[in-house]
């Protein structure tokens, strides 16, 4: 072999110019995946893993259920109407919660289990008003469940349970009422219309907009005593020990259980969805880069063959097989990916170290302070690997034309 | 002893019949010349004989051992047979010295000693210095000797040269032409394709060809 690498390197050599080219084509295909990939994954990675941290691996919730009888037919004069929106025949609560969690808590599977009372709420601060989600949470059980006290600013939780008229609120909810500091005082309005003065303890700060923009944590007794709903609640959330097991284990729940049971990845099955198109589109662009830099291979070895058809003549009369030929100018094909891979893989670190080296706010899905890289080695295994298979596809069909070459008709053509 | 030997070789391309049926042996050590007009069909025996091409009918054989050319005949190329064109057909991105050493690194000879060979090989044939050049930076004669001395690598015993002075000016093709006679005279044997006659006369077999048969062969006293 080593004399068909010393061909191929010579060859490549003295084609100075349009191997720096091709080289550098799959250079930018290589550079192009490290970079975008680690950009992609690492915002993706970044938004599953405050998801997974933030929200419950499992929910359970009352099954929502329409009554059918109470979908109302009648003539309209000459028409019949269907009237739907019927209110659900269930009442929103979990009865029996409280044997429910004491079951969870001893499943193997399940790390930590939490009640709520979930509603809907108004925030008043001022003359400000913001909707929001209110969330009744048990103080001590909730950290089991959700790594809640991750987020908070002033790791304050503890306050929820000693006074019970505090809350905390979310970072983009408290800048939209315009709160910038704890200790403030804000009415909560509920659905049923009653309303109480409340002390904001902690900011609660997750990056994810969504959630920052509209979450409010409230003892759950205060939030049951303010809606009415002693010793309700209407969700009871799971941490289980492995979080790929979420949808498994919510499996068998649904199956045991009268509720309705929901893992993070059904509850974020858009976002998941959307990740997966994203994903396509970004590889989809990588793999046009690497496309055109293979066009770059094919073109130089093809002009390579045509111009080489002498010398290929020639190798093939001092011996050389036609496997031998094919082999050379397969490794030219080779050795431009593979330096190319080599190069691309440089320019993909310093674009990694340059991306995350910006310093920007980054408002979107998830808010962060630059941009989250994902940079794993995989992505430069991957890279390289493609282009190396790239580089082989684009040389093969010009080195086995080469290889098929009747050094005969060269001799007798003149060359 | 035969070194080489054809028997009811027939080529044909296409619908044209280019050799007819030639029989011929050739011993070891001889120097032999092929002559014959244009399309007599002289290069198309010796493309044969090297084992470059294979006939559409009849028989190669090498020391007696018949070629099986559904094989891989390219290591005998390599081993035993050394090519000289009316063109010296040097690869420009090599030096002297590396064109030289092409079939001993195919033959996986050691790189050092590849390169020892090589280095002797062009000194005997007198270009000494020029070792470490490209082929635009030396004379035409010099290029074919470069091409002498590739053939001669492996120490093949079979030379083919196809006009191997067509291009060159008459001092440089006697020049060519001595070095033959001093390769032959070691053993070597020679197998030339030539139209010049005067060339022929200085080896020791003129074999005549026409039209795809040979017409006269003779061996000559020297």
């Amino acid at each position: 072999m080593r004399y068909i690498l010393f061909i191929a390197l010579k060859l490549l050599l003295e084609r100075k110019r349009q191997t720096t080219v091709s080289t550098l084509g799959v250079a930018i295909g290589v550079s192009a995946f490290i970079a975008m990939s680690s950009l992609m994954m690492g915002f993706q990675g970044y938004f599953i893993q405050q998801v997974i941290d933030l929200e419950p691996h499992i929910t359970i919730k009352p099954t929502e259920e329409i009554d059918e009888k109470r979908i109302v037919k009648k003539f309209d004069g000459e028409s019949l109407v269907e009237i739907y929106g019927s209110k659900p025949k269930e009442k929103d609560k979990i009865i029996g919660w409280k044997d429910l969690v004491e079951e969870l808590q001893k499943e193997n599977r399940i790390s930590g289990v939490a009640p709520r009372l979930v509603t809907r709420g108004i925030l008043k601060y001022g003359v400000k008003e913001k909707p929001v989600t209110i969330l009744g949470i048990d103080p001590n059980l909730e950290p089991k469940a959700s790594i809640v006290e991750k987020f908070l600013e002033n790791k304050n939780l503890h306050l929820l349970k000693s006074d019970k008229d505090t809350v905390i609120i979310g970072k983009l909810v408290a800048k939209s009422l315009g709160i910038r500091e704890i200790n403030k005082k804000l009415i909560l309005v509920t659905p049923n219309g009653n309303s109480q003065l409340v002390k904001v303890v902690d900011f609660f700060n997750s990056g994810i907009t969504n959630i920052d923009d509209a979450r409010v944590y409230i003892n759950m007794k205060t939030l049951q005593a303010l809606m009415e709903r002693p010793n309700e609640s209407n969700q009871i959330i799971l941490k289980v020990k492995d979080v790929n097991e979420a949808e498994k284990i919510s499996k068998n729940l649904q199956k045991r259980l009268p509720f309705q049971v929901e893992s993070w990845q059904r509850a974020y099955a858009n976002f998941l969805s959307i990740f997966k198109i994203q994903n396509i589109i970004t590889y989809m662009i990588v793999i046009a880069i690497l496309t055109v830099s293979a066009f770059g291979i094919l073109n130089i070895i093809s002009m390579t063959v045509m111009e080489k058809r002498k010398d290929i003549a020639i190798l093939m009369a001092m011996g050389y097989s036609r496997m031998d030929i094919l082999l050379i100018f397969l490794c030219q094909g080779l050795i431009i990916g593979a330096i190319g891979a080599i190069i691309g893989c440089i320019v993909g670190f310093g674009l990694q170290e340059y991306m995350e080296s910006i310093e920007l706010d980054v408002e979107g899905i998830v808010r962060t302070k630059g941009f989250v890289l994902d940079r794993s080695p995989m992505y430069y295994l991957y890279g390289s690997l493609f282009s190396l298979l790239f580089s082989i596809l684009a040389s093969f069909y010009p080195s086995y034309k080469a290889s098929k070459l009747n050094p005969v008709d060269i001799f007798r053509s003149g060359g | 002893m035969k070194i080489l030997e054809v028997k009811n070789i027939v080529k044909k391309i296409g619908q044209e019949e280019i050799l007819k049926g030639i029989n011929l042996s050739i011993e070891r050590g001889e120097f032999v010349s092929i002559v014959g007009a244009s399309g007599s069909g002289k290069s198309s025996l010796l493309y044969i004989l090297g084992l470059l091409d294979r006939p559409t009918e009849g028989e190669v054989y090498i020391d007696n051992k018949k070629i099986d050319f559904d094989s891989d005949v390219s290591l005998i190329r390599n081993r035993r047979i050394g090519f000289v064109f009316q063109f010296h057909y040097l690869l420009p991105e090599f030096t002297l010295l590396e064109n030289v050493m092409l079939p001993l690194i195919k033959a996986k000879v050691d790189r050092k000693k590849a390169e020892h060979i090589a280095y002797e090989l062009l000194q005997m044939l007198g270009l000494n210095g020029k070792e470490k050049r490209k082929i635009y930076q030396v004379s035409g004669g010099e290029m074919q000797r470069v091409a002498i001395a590739r053939a001669l690598a492996n120490d093949q015993d079979i030379i083919l040269a196809d006009e191997p002075t067509g291009n060159l000016d008459s001092k440089n093709t006697y020049k060519v032409m001595e070095i033959f006679q001093e390769v032959n005279s070691k053993g070597k044997t020679i197998v030339m394709v030539t139209h010049e006659m005067d060339l022929a006369q200085m080896t020791k077999r003129i074999i005549t060809m026409k039209d795809g048969t040979i017409t006269d062969d003779k061996r000559l006293e020297l």
